[in-house]
């Protein structure tokens, strides 16, 4: 299988798991935006908020990085500045979540 | 190497149909999102300063612009789950007729408004 298709495959096989999980944190969203502090730190250190914002997280990145680089794909034509603009967006979609998600375990 | 790959021409050059809104609005709503999703990274983070300091955040929050930043936010995850469910939908090879592109089409612009009115009362009155 070529790095394309596998591209095009993991594309497809996050936004078919991403789906349902924005789904369940926007109606979760609309619930808590207003909330004060305690009720807002009850939800994201109880579960099963806990363990579906984490994958939500996850996907949401990973998803995020796959699509917005064929955003660099199609409008950057620049090679150098397009591999580096590539490789910022995959470290910060790595390193965020995952310290975001060792922040929610921690609460 | 040079890369010789063809790069997208300019979007003013095209006559606008439902297809290319849908397909420009998925991505610049794919962009939002990402930003959104870090956005709200910050916001949970935000709570590790704790109660006193998240007074403010709470109060914008619950201003009417606070309740309009949430209907956007939502508005524009649920656009994007239509618009990848009609993409999933054409990946299995389905939906490719030119009046069934601009039925579905019409139905995630359209349809992203009620389904994010109905999300939100579900939010507000269910949960």
């Amino acid at each position: 299988m070529g790095s394309v298709t596998k591209k095009w495959l993991f594309l497809k096989v996050s936004s078919a798991i991403l789906v349902p999980l924005m789904l369940w944190f926007a109606i979760n969203l609309a619930s808590i935006y207003d909330k004060g502090f305690e009720q807002l730190l009850l939800f994201v250190s109880s579960q099963p908020s806990k363990f579906l914002l984490s994958l939500f997280l996850i996907f949401a990145y990973f998803f995020s990085a796959l699509s917005i680089s064929e955003v660099f794909e199609d409008y950057i034509e620049d090679q150098k500045i397009k591999n580096a603009a590539n490789k910022s967006l995959n470290i910060f979609a790595i390193v965020f979540p995952l310290l975001i998600i060792i922040l929610i375990f921690s609460l | 190497m040079e890369n010789k790959n063809p790069i997208s021409p300019h979007i003013q050059i095209y006559n606008w149909h439902i297809s290319s809104l849908v397909s420009i609005s998925h991505r610049v709503t794919g962009i939002i999102n990402f930003i959104t999703v870090t956005l709200i990274g910050i916001w949970i983070a935000s709570l590790l300063l704790g109660e006193e300091n998240y007074v403010f955040t709470n109060f914008f929050l619950s201003s009417l612009v606070g309740k309009f930043i949430c209907l956007g936010i939502i508005w524009s995850f649920t656009f994007q789950m239509l618009s990848e469910i009609r993409h999933l939908i054409m990946d299995l090879g389905y939906g490719f007729e030119q009046k069934t592109t601009k039925i579905t089409g019409l139905i995630v612009l359209i349809g992203s408004f009620p389904l994010t009115v109905i999300i939100f009362i579900i939010g507000r009155v269910l949960i």
